[in-house]
């Protein structure tokens, strides 16, 4: 077969065109649609910039922005410093290292509907295993978790559930650092926070600028936690953005609305991880052996 | 032999036409229904239609809420199941959107010569765009009501007498949840509480509605609390702040609301009967009895209110078979939906196989199921309007639920509960009554 040179966008061309049609085409109809009034069932109707006017005066809008904020700059340090932890345990040379990697993982994998049912058993304010725990130990009286915190309860186990992610990610950042650099400090009598400080750090610096990106993406589309947990109550005190979107467009059948919330959330997340890659060059280094 | 070839070229077409044409007066219809728990029941009532009207029917079922969430998609995609279940609380949008068939011919056709044979007064809730003259675009298929439920063994044991069928006034009830809230370890936990509610609408509006209350305006279009609605909300935020007989709703976190009755947590619960079933799956292998009495009067009661509404059947005004769709849904609501096919708690609408003895269901609880027709008579208003679901809170737990839910833990008052709801009803009404 003789090349061409559309030959190779022939090949990319399946690509191309599922994410034409499943990404960029929905992009592009959300933002015709956030000028409209739709419920889904009847024709939309052009409403301007109705419902922008409506999200930046609705009281609901900035709770819900803030609990978004508050989640991100709750959750993702916590994974990156839980992850990182347990990849620095997972990764020696121990028999059986491998069953304790699973199990870090196992609970990424697990279905986020039997990971709620079960925390929810926890936080159970009147028969859950954490306020039983606590009320045997320190004779405290019982706490409304999901009522009182709900929001870090859905952090904390948000960061339960997907740490082992982050981790088999740092473990492969760990494993492409050369041991002859350790071996090379401990000859000059580095003891290992220094050798985890002066290179661990540095050389797992592009990793950790990966995670960060993905954990800031992740913490600003959290839904299935909040879905599962709280249904963002109560009063809306655990509604993250992305549930917020999804109530609108599927509970309220406020289409129009929901498209617009949806744009105001690509744009901050959009200018957040802009902001992130500029910064980069601060701390990432480039070169790494 | 080209002639030949000619003549079997036309025969086979002649016969391929025929076949066609039989495959084409086969009808499936699709029906869509919303109640995992029914699933069984209802796919041999399916059965027993398709048989009878020698059509096919593929039945799908979903719970709700993502049963609306699935049924809106398709509505979007032009494709809605010929016949679905439909609710109360949203009728009138989806006859407002042109999606439901208007039924009154096939209702003055089918029905109404046989009218004493159904609880026809339920099609009112279908009718458009007036409640009483309007032409029907759904037809009920069960009643359902809310009513108190009590426990009769923690009744014996407190040595005080049942709920009376003529109704307890609010003092009566007190009396009693205050015997019936019991710490038997004289731990400070509460092992029985007298009472179990929160904001949900299943359990305030039937209070409201028998002390003369109302959350609407005349005309339901505007969110507009009465002295009466604010008394009831007053006394039933007493009963955990002040009376300490019911549990703020944080304290059963965990459990699901419907549970707490049968898990023996509460003697006394107002929801809807539709529960029946749910105490009957937590309770089997038990001896603990519990029957139905109506919801206690307030001071300012006008009367016995039931607070009900029937469940429907819509027909897709885009069905391709209407005539086959209603004759479904006729099957599916008359008399051959005997009593082991009808759902526990909700009143069928053949009139004859609820006033049925064996619905009565005498060998199980509750002790007295024959209270739901008693109590049925006293059918009152409703506070369905469109956009209920969001300014009540039904889904989220956020709106009117909320607010309430936040008073009877004492973090606002009654007033600035109400306030706070107002304000999200009123927009919520606005966009569907008022300028946008």
């Amino acid at each position: 077969m003789r090349y061409k040179k559309i030959t190779p966008y022939l090949f990319i061309a399946p690509m191309l065109i599922g994410l034409i049609l499943f990404r960029l085409g929905p992009i592009v109809a959300a933002l015709f649609i956030s000028f409209t009034k739709w419920n889904i069932r009847t024709p939309p109707e052009y409403l301007g910039l109705a419902n922008y006017t409506e999200m930046f005066a609705s009281e609901t809008f900035w709770l819900v922005l803030k609990n978004t904020l508050v989640f991100a700059v709750a959750y993702v340090p916590g994974v990156m410093i839980l992850a990182l932890i347990m990849a620095l345990l997972v990764n020696q040379k121990l028999r059986g290292i491998g069953f304790y990697r699973a199990l870090f993982f196992m609970p990424y994998i697990t279905s986020m509907v039997a990971v709620a049912m079960v925390w929810n058993w926890i936080f159970s304010t009147r028969f859950g295993i954490l306020n039983n725990t606590l009320r045997s130990l320190f004779g405290t009286s019982n706490t409304a978790w999901l009522n009182d915190y709900p929001l870090w309860v859905l952090i904390i186990v948000t960061i339960w559930k997907t740490s082992g992610f982050q981790m088999m990610i740092y473990v492969a950042g760990l494993q492409g650092i050369p041991g002859y650099l350790y071996e090379a400090a401990r000859i000059d009598g580095a003891t290992r926070w220094q050798q985890f400080r002066y290179i661990t750090l540095p050389l797992l610096s592009p990793i950790t600028f990966f995670i960060l990106i993905f954990s800031i993406i992740a913490a600003f589309r959290t839904f299935e936690v909040t879905f599962a947990m709280t249904g963002g109550g109560p009063l809306n005190r655990s509604t993250t953005l992305a549930y917020y979107i999804y109530q609108n467009a599927f509970v309220f059948n406020r289409m129009g609305f929901a498209s617009s919330l949806a744009y105001v959330l690509m744009f901050i997340v959009g200018v957040i991880t802009v902001l992130n890659f500029y910064g980069r060059r601060r701390w990432v280094i480039k070169d790494t052996y | 032999m080209q002639r030949r070839t000619v003549l079997l070229f036309a025969l086979s077409v002649v016969l391929l036409s025929g076949v066609v044409s039989v495959q084409a007066q086969d009808v499936t219809l699709r029906y869509f229904m919303w109640d995992p728990s029914f699933e069984e029941s209802e796919q041999q009532m399916v059965d027993i239609c398709a048989a009878e009207l020698g059509i096919n029917v593929e039945m799908e079922v979903i719970g709700t809420p993502d049963y609306w969430t699935n049924l809106q998609a398709q509505a979007a995609a032009g494709d809605l199941p010929d016949i679905f279940s439909m609710s109360s609380g949203f009728v009138d949008e989806w006859i407002a959107d042109g999606l439901l068939l208007n039924i009154q011919e096939y209702i003055d056709r089918d029905i109404m010569p046989e009218a004493d044979n159904y609880f026809t007064g339920l099609l009112d809730v279908a009718r458009a765009p007036d409640k009483t003259t309007g032409d029907a675009y759904a037809f009920p298929f069960a009643f359902v009501e809310t009513v108190l439920f009590y426990n009769l063994d923690a009744f014996d044991a407190a040595g005080i007498e049942y709920p009376s069928e003529e109704g307890w006034t609010w003092d009566e009830f007190l009396a009693a949840a205050q015997a019936l809230t019991i710490d038997e370890g004289d731990d400070g936990v509460i092992d029985q509480y007298g009472y179990w509610f929160y904001g949900r609408y299943a359990h305030i509006e039937s209070w409201v509605y028998n002390n003369g209350g109302s959350f609407l305006s005349d005309d339901r279009t505007a969110f507009a609390p009465n002295d009466a609605a604010v008394e009831t909300l007053e006394f039933l935020v007493s009963l955990v702040q002040e009376h300490g007989v019911a549990p703020v709703r944080s304290e059963m976190d965990g459990i699901r609301q419907q549970d707490v009755f049968p898990l023996g947590l509460a003697a006394m619960w107002v929801d809807g009967a539709w529960n029946i079933s749910n105490n009957r799956d937590q309770l089997e292998g038990t001896d603990v009895r519990w029957g139905l009495a109506p919801i206690p009067q307030g001071p300012s009661a006008e009367g016995p209110a039931a607070y009900g509404w029937p469940d429907l059947m819509g027909i897709s005004a885009g069905t391709e078979t209407p005539d086959e769709a209603w004759a479904f849904v006729h099957c599916m609501t008359g008399p051959l939906r005997t009593v082991e096919l009808t759902f526990p708690g909700k009143i069928p609408v053949y009139r004859p196989t609820a006033e049925s003895e064996a619905w009565l269901e005498l060998d199980l609880m509750p002790a007295n199921k024959s209270f739901l027709l008693d109590w049925a008579v006293y059918t009152g208003p409703t506070s369905f309007t469109p956009g209920w679901g969001e300014w009540r809170g039904y889904v989220d737990g956020a709106g009117l639920e909320g607010q309430i839910d936040a008073a009877v833990a004492g973090d606002l008052t009654v007033e600035e509960a109400l306030a706070a709801a107002g304000e999200t009803a009123d927009a919520v009404l606005g966009r569907f009554y008022g300028d946008e």
